[in-house]
């Protein structure tokens, strides 16, 4: 009799544990979502430990994708040559013509006295060495931590485009958040010179692929093949890396604004080599100056009063 | 090696081959999800109670991990641990094909619980796209990985008892 009644005891005890920990853990998901909760030591401590065997892995992993491709290419040589051969032949003809374009810009630029600015980047490569395999995030894992200088919110890129950026720096490895990651956005603008339309680039549950090009006024002038490039609001992200193309256009549910559909410039599958922006050198806006004014007709800049001839002597 | 440190590198090694060798065989980003396999397995094999903390420690491993919502998969691992603890007592152990096809039952009821986190969270998404988009290839993946995920654990299982015993 007595153990039966300390079985039941033992067992409501245990089931209030479990309530106990299925509740907190319910607050938890809540409260980290909202980053009002973070874990970051232990996070830390888990990638310290894991990484060694993820770098392992991965080589291991590479070599073996490099094996299958190279046969895979042999077997496919011939046919690869011979497309090879046109594709030159092509470009040979658009090079001429793409030479041409390029003479009349720089004589065009010369004219308007138009400075390119100078992009300049800081850049560590970096190797994939994990990914996440849920189905409600996008996440890769590189070898690369803040040792090697990396620290959260640096952008990644590829030669090809945007990749996404650093959300959690280890000292060895770090977590990159990509942009299809529905909690990601990225300020983004249309690259066609006759638009420029900008919007905002999310990730899409529902196409985990493809990203989506949010908060388009719906009469804006975007169009399928459209390149968007990153518009550099927000200041994480660089001005002018390529996030993809737009692939078709949807409404809203509201609407008033239109989604772009993005098929993305990485190819987000076959993602090896990264490359992490640690700092970027672009060109700083020239201070703003006061036209030159003709003597005797002065007046201040910022009132719009006419300034008196010793005070302008004074200010010359 | 003790059984804690044996059970430790097992499920280091799973998680190290799911996210840095299978990814490889990625459909569309998704890949099989080895951490429920063996909290499935485990849970059949050892009961509730070693299940549910299997369930919450490869949930914990997940989410510190790989950076997702913090605490969504040591949530829902829990439950799956501790559901399928439940019927431990009820089934051989040798007896393979139960544990193998509610991983199937399993991996669809985890999906539909974080799907409601997520809605809960304030995402929306299209559910008969995104069932398509995910959960099918997932449940594809997870039928053929089931079996070899269940063998080995039910050997660890076999060489942790034995050890126990003794």
């Amino acid at each position: 009799m007595s153990n039966h009644v300390r079985k039941d005891k033992e067992d409501g005890r245990k089931g209030w544990a479990m309530a106990f920990v299925v509740v907190s853990l319910f607050c938890i998901i809540f409260f980290a979502a909202r980053g009002r909760f973070q874990a970051p030591v232990s996070s830390q401590s888990v990638s310290l430990v894991l990484s060694p065997f993820q770098q392992g892995v991965s080589w291991i992993s590479d070599e073996l994708r490099h094996v299958t491709e190279a046969v895979w290419e042999m077997a496919t040589l011939y046919e690869q040559n011979k497309m090879l051969r046109n594709e030159v032949e092509q470009l040979r003809g658009i090079n001429l013509q793409a030479n041409e374009a390029l003479a009349e810009n720089e004589r065009l630029r010369n004219m308007i006295g138009y400075k390119q600015s100078a992009h300049q980047f800081d850049m560590v490569a970096a190797r994939v060495i994990g990914r996440e395999s849920d189905t409600w995030s996008r996440m890769i894992v590189i070898d690369r931590g803040t040792m090697s200088g990396i620290a959260n919110d640096m952008p990644v890129v590829t030669p090809q485009g945007l990749v996404g950026r650093v959300v959690e720096a280890g000292l060895n490895s770090s977590k990159v958040q990509l942009i299809l990651d529905p909690r990601s956005s990225v300020g983004t603008i249309v690259q066609r010179a006759q638009s420029r339309v900008t919007g905002i680039v999310q990730g899409d549950m529902d196409n985990p692929t493809m990203p989506q090009m949010v908060n388009i006024p719906k009469n804006a002038d975007v169009v399928e093949g459209d390149v968007i490039v990153t518009s550099g609001f927000g200041g994480v992200y660089p001005k002018g890396i390529i996030v993809g193309l737009v692939s078709s256009l949807k409404n809203d549910a509201g609407g008033l604004l239109k989604i772009g559909v993005l098929e993305a410039a990485v190819d987000f599958q076959k993602l090896e080599d990264v490359l992490v922006i640690t700092a970027s050198r672009e060109a700083p806006p020239e201070p703003i100056k006061p036209p030159q004014q003709t003597p005797g007709t002065e007046t201040d800049p910022v009132t719009g009063e006419k300034i008196d001839d010793k005070k302008a002597e004074g200010q010359q | 090696m003790n059984n804690f440190g044996k059970l430790a590198a097992f499920v280091i090694l799973l998680y190290v081959l799911q996210t840095s060798f299978f990814s490889l065989i990625a459909y569309h980003g998704i890949s099989p999800d080895f951490m429920l396999l063996l909290t499935v397995s485990f849970a059949f094999l050892r009961g509730m109670e070693q299940g549910t903390l299997m369930g919450f420690s490869t949930g914990l491993l997940t989410d510190l991990a790989t950076g997702t919502f913090f605490g969504i998969h040591a949530f829902t691992y829990l439950l799956m641990g501790n559901l399928c603890g439940r019927f431990a007592n009820r089934i051989y152990k040798d007896q393979f094909f139960l544990p193998v096809f509610a991983s199937l039952g399993v991996t669809a009821l985890n999906y539909f619980i974080l799907a409601l986190l997520m809605v809960l969270l304030g995402y929306r998404f299209n559910p008969i796209s995104n069932v398509q988009a995910t959960l099918l290839p997932m449940l594809i993946y997870q039928l053929a990985f089931a079996y070899p995920v269940h063998y080995w654990t039910y050997k660890l299982d076999k060489n942790i008892s034995s050890n126990e015993t003794n």
